[in-house]
């Protein structure tokens, strides 16, 4: 069997979960129309901050605003569009820096036992006894919320879950033949860790991202939401129904387009990894929200 | 959750120990959290003064003296109930969190029965009829109701509820319809997770020996079910809700902006806005340690309850 057509087969294994998973494609495809309609939406559309007061509570269907616009003539759409894309960006930035700390301290803590151990566990108690919300609530009263801000105050409480579940992986892992043949070999401490441990948590590290993806995107636009996430010229869909809120009776437009868009964007980072979790046979559960 | 092994009295100690360091801890937090930007008096402030006026006031509420010494301070205060003033309502923060506790917990302690409610039935009619129509649609569902943002839901259910029909009132709780719609909108995602939660545990339940040995008897599917399988998945249920308090409590915050409800939540975002800290500081530790109290109970009573707890066997 030639090489490439061995190494075929072998992604072939690989994916054979992946495909004919009706989460997984669907979320994937949920996924990528956001995405798509974020980008094309940037070039295309209006500049959401554009205020025009004539346009004030423009109902949808016109032409010029298909989804209505708010109290200040601001186009519901084009906020929609820039507004999936700032959730996009503030809960990928947010998955990334927790699984990158998380992932270290869960190995380090898992490998080496001990006192970081028994640490590590007492934070996770404590972050389930804490709400997120309320810890960031708290927060906001003496740190400022833009972007990068929100993105390191959100990432404080994200890494916790993947150190926990890491861990626990580590745990089982470290009393297989192979990681002692690695040390026998030679192998210092971080390289055991990063090269022999890590691709054995990879799976779970990958479901469980997509999984709070959707969190950390609830938790930013009800941050926004309360006045203290994002604030204009960036564009959040939480501030969005924030503004709308007073104006529930005349239009309900400006409440109920952003909200839907939430909903959906969260329901991709679900069903993405709700399928990945059932492809992999994980039992994976982001504790709090 | 890891169970520690041994003697009832090895694990209750056990637990008891835990759980003093997450309190601890969240007096901890809420030291680090005024201290972030070095001196609280700055944030007290808020750039409305001059910089000897902010020397003055730190010096007048300690924030000048080394970190160490404060925390010490605060520590002790804490521990004999002392959480210090609310300059807003100029009295001891406690007070003003007290006050707002009853209305809370009124709201998360309906909601937990209300979502039981419309869970636990669910579940089973799911798990009865698995991998049915109706099981497969259910599931699809649930994935979309656990992703219900709580602040869109409610004014949704406002939109609908108060505005068009006029049947429930949108704010504030004034007798037994209030609590309607505050409710619907917390339970909802709840009532997600808990049939997730509990389809699972049942259909784990269902595969297991003693199921089989219980067919073999003869017993019908419904009996097995009702009888043998909810018992046996009451525990890791009760278990999980009570860990889950925490996010109820922290959409509850949410859910109580949207409503003008007047509990721990809004009282926390009038506090945030007028950077009223001691009242913040107060709300985190109450709710810790509410928290932790609750989860001690639970594990009390699940020991009394299974046995295998107690002797560490599982």
């Amino acid at each position: 069997m030639s090489t490439v057509a061995a190494a075929a087969a072998a992604a072939g294994r690989l994916t054979r979960p992946l495909r004919y998973n009706v989460s997984l494609r669907l979320g994937t495809a949920l996924l990528l129309a956001i995405i798509l309609f974020g980008v094309v939406g940037t070039f295309v559309l209006p500049d959401p901050n554009d205020q025009n007061l004539d346009d004030a509570y423009a109902r949808p269907g016109s032409v010029a605003h298909p989804l209505g616009a708010d109290a200040l003539g601001r186009d519901i759409l084009s906020w929609v569009s820039h507004g999936l894309l700032t959730g996009l960006a503030v809960s990928v930035s947010v998955v990334l820096l927790s699984a990158f700390v998380g992932v270290v301290v869960g190995l380090a803590a898992g490998y080496t036992g001990g006192l970081a151990d028994g640490l590590l566990m007492r934070l996770v108690d404590l972050q389930l006894a804490i709400p997120p919300l309320l810890l960031f609530i708290a927060a906001s009263a003496v740190v400022g919320t833009d972007f990068w801000s929100l993105v390191v105050l959100l990432s404080v409480v994200g890494w916790v879950p993947y150190a926990r579940i890491v861990r626990s992986e580590v745990l089982a892992e470290r009393e297989r033949s192979y990681v002692a043949a690695a040390r026998l070999a030679g192998a210092r401490l971080p390289r055991v860790l990063f090269v022999h441990l890590l691709p054995a948590t990879a799976t779970l590290i990958i479901v469980l991202a997509s999984l709070q993806a959707g969190i950390v995107l609830l938790w930013e636009s009800g941050l926004s939401f309360l006045g203290l996430g994002l604030q204009p010229p960036t564009i959040s869909l939480g501030f969005m129904i924030s503004q709308g809120r007073s104006d529930l009776v005349e239009a309900w437009w400006i409440v109920t387009f952003p909200g839907l868009a939430i909903v959906l964007l969260v329901l991709a980072f679900n069903l993405l990894g709700d399928g990945l979790r059932d492809a992999f046979h994980l039992d994976v559960n982001v504790l709090g929200r | 959750m890891r169970r520690a092994a041994g003697t009832g009295i090895r694990y209750v100690s056990g637990r008891l120990a835990q759980g003093l360091v997450v309190v601890l801890g969240a007096i901890t937090i809420s030291f680090v959290l005024i201290h972030l930007t070095g001196n609280p008096a700055e944030v007290l402030a808020g750039g409305q003064m001059s910089r000897e006026q902010v020397d003055q006031l730190s010096k007048q509420l300690g924030y000048d003296r080394p970190l160490v010494v404060q925390y010490v301070e605060y520590l002790g205060n804490v521990v004999h109930g002392d959480l210090g003033n609310s300059f807003r309502f100029e009295e001891p923060a406690i007070k003003s969190v007290s006050h707002a506790l009853p209305s809370t917990l009124l709201l998360v302690g309906t909601t937990i029965l209300v979502a039981c409610a419309f869970a636990i039935p669910t579940a089973v009619f799911s798990v009865r009829r698995r991998e049915s129509l109706p099981d497969r649609a259910l599931r699809r569902g649930l994935i979309l109701g656990q992703g219900m943002p709580e602040f869109w839901l409610g004014l949704v259910l406002v939109l609908l509820f108060s505005v068009k029909l006029g049947w429930l009132p949108s704010i504030g709780l004034n007798g037994p319809e209030s609590l309607v719609l505050p409710v619907a909108t917390l339970a909802l995602p709840l009532t997600a997770m808990l049939v997730r939660l509990l389809r699972a545990e049942l259909l784990d339940i269902m595969t297991s020996d003693f199921v089989v040995a219980l067919r073999s008897k003869g017993l019908t599917e419904n009996s097995i079910l009702l009888r043998h399988g909810l018992r046996n998945a009451l525990i890791p249920f009760v278990t999980f809700l009570a860990l889950q308090i925490g996010w109820l409590i922290g959409g509850t915050i949410i859910v109580e902006s949207v409503f003008v409800w007047p509990g721990i939540g809004t009282l926390a975002l009038s506090a945030v806005k007028v950077r009223d800290l001691a009242v913040i500081q107060a709300i985190v530790i109450v709710v810790a340690l509410a928290y932790v109290v609750l989860n001690l109970i639970v594990d009390l009573v699940m020991m009394w309850i299974d046995p295998r707890i107690r002797t560490g066997a599982r």
